[in-house]
């Protein structure tokens, strides 16, 4: 090959501005939000709802309070445990290339479906014990399936929130997916 | 050069505040995607690009009052970059040791059917000057990005007959290179 050609060739592809398309740029930067989001979400929750049952705890150092505190810093530290490992690598790219953001974009994907999945449990098993302390506190002498069924707008209300809440996490596994199989599509082009 | 004009002009007199952005401004959106490809030749993730990229601008930004126009707006910006360029890796030189100064993805086979095969092969070569020692892959990038010897020397502080040896060199390990991962 001719030196000047084999220069202007290594020149024209250098660059070029193909090396990763802006539409993955501009995906990966969303997710970077996306989790700068969510981690500010976390930790305002950790504060409010796990500050809020310790403050609880200390004004009223009751058994029920205690439980309800070391109960929600468990469901705390299980979700901090399960995002800081799911969020594992998430933040940036290994590499300035294609591959390395499709690569990145297939892993949050992933991470994704897998938090919907680990969201609906946390979340049952939230609701689980909510209802028991509130029945406990509030109706220990009615009985348990008639107190869970229509017992009051409150409890009408926890079912209705379940029910669009879990509605919510199959239409997001539903878009992961989606979205999961075009970047696998993306790869196989 | 239009820039290189406005650099001369400024020889004459101190530049005001609103001057400096607007000259800030021109000189970075001129030379930015190459300044940016710079940055990224030699650093291995996004955000060390990203914090490079910054640092570079503030050293532009600081060092453009005392710009006297003795040589080329273009070759000015270059030579803060690489300067700073070095100053990143020196200070960081644990973590890119540590990596072996190369990008540690997997190196995606080419595919002659592939949407990406274009895009892979400048993948190839940007992960093939990466690989390159320090002192070869200044020079490379430099010509890459369509500096002559002047400008190059200039840049690095070095001979133009430096440059040429160094270039010479620079290429026959980059084609050493592009051929071993063919």
């Amino acid at each position: 090959m001719n030196w000047d050609t084999e220069l202007d060739q290594w020149r024209g592809a250098w660059q070029s501005e193909s090396a990763v398309p802006a539409d993955l740029r501009r995906r990966v930067a969303r997710q970077a939000r996306f989790l700068r989001i969510m981690l500010a979400g976390d930790i305002l929750v950790t504060v409010v709802i796990g500050g809020g049952t310790l403050l609880l705890a200390a004004r009223q150092p009751r058994p029920e309070m205690l439980v309800l505190a070391a109960a929600t810093w468990l469901f705390v530290a299980i979700a901090w445990a399960f995002r800081l490992t799911v969020n594992r690598g998430l933040w940036t790219t290994p590499a300035l290339d294609t591959a390395a953001y499709v690569d990145l974009l297939v892993r949050h994907a992933r991470a994704k479906i897998a938090a919907t999945v680990f969201g609906a449990c946390l979340f049952a098993a939230e609701i689980a014990f909510c209802l028991v302390w509130i029945y406990r506190e509030t109706s220990p002498g009615r009985p348990l399936a008639r107190w869970l069924l229509f017992s009051s707008p409150f409890i009408d209300l926890v079912w209705v929130g379940s029910a669009l809440f879990l509605g919510f996490l199959i239409w997001y596994r539903r878009r992961q997916r989606a979205e999961l199989i075009w970047l696998l599509q993306f790869l196989q082009e | 050069m239009e820039t290189d004009a406005a650099f001369a002009d400024m020889k004459l007199a101190p530049l005001d505040r609103a001057t400096l952005e607007h000259e800030f401004d021109r000189l970075l959106a001129e030379n930015g995607p190459g300044v940016a490809r710079l940055a990224a030749s030699f650093t291995n993730t996004a955000s060390d690009r990203d914090d490079l990229l910054q640092e570079i601008a503030m050293a532009v930004w600081r060092a453009l009052p005392g710009f006297r126009g003795d040589c080329s707006a273009r070759t000015f910006l270059y030579r803060i970059a690489h300067n700073r360029a070095i100053a990143f890796l020196a200070r960081h030189r644990g973590r890119f040791a540590a990596a072996g100064g190369e990008i540690d993805a997997p190196d995606p086979a080419p595919d002659p059917e592939s949407g990406l095969a274009r895009a892979q092969s400048a993948e190839r070569l940007r992960r093939a000057v990466h690989r390159l020692p320090m002192l070869y892959r200044q020079v490379i990038t430099l010509t890459l990005e369509g500096l002559g010897y002047s400008e190059i020397a200039e840049v690095l502080g070095i001979s133009e007959t430096n440059v040429g040896a160094r270039l010479s060199r620079a290429r026959q390990l980059l084609r050493e290179s592009l051929e071993n991962r063919k």
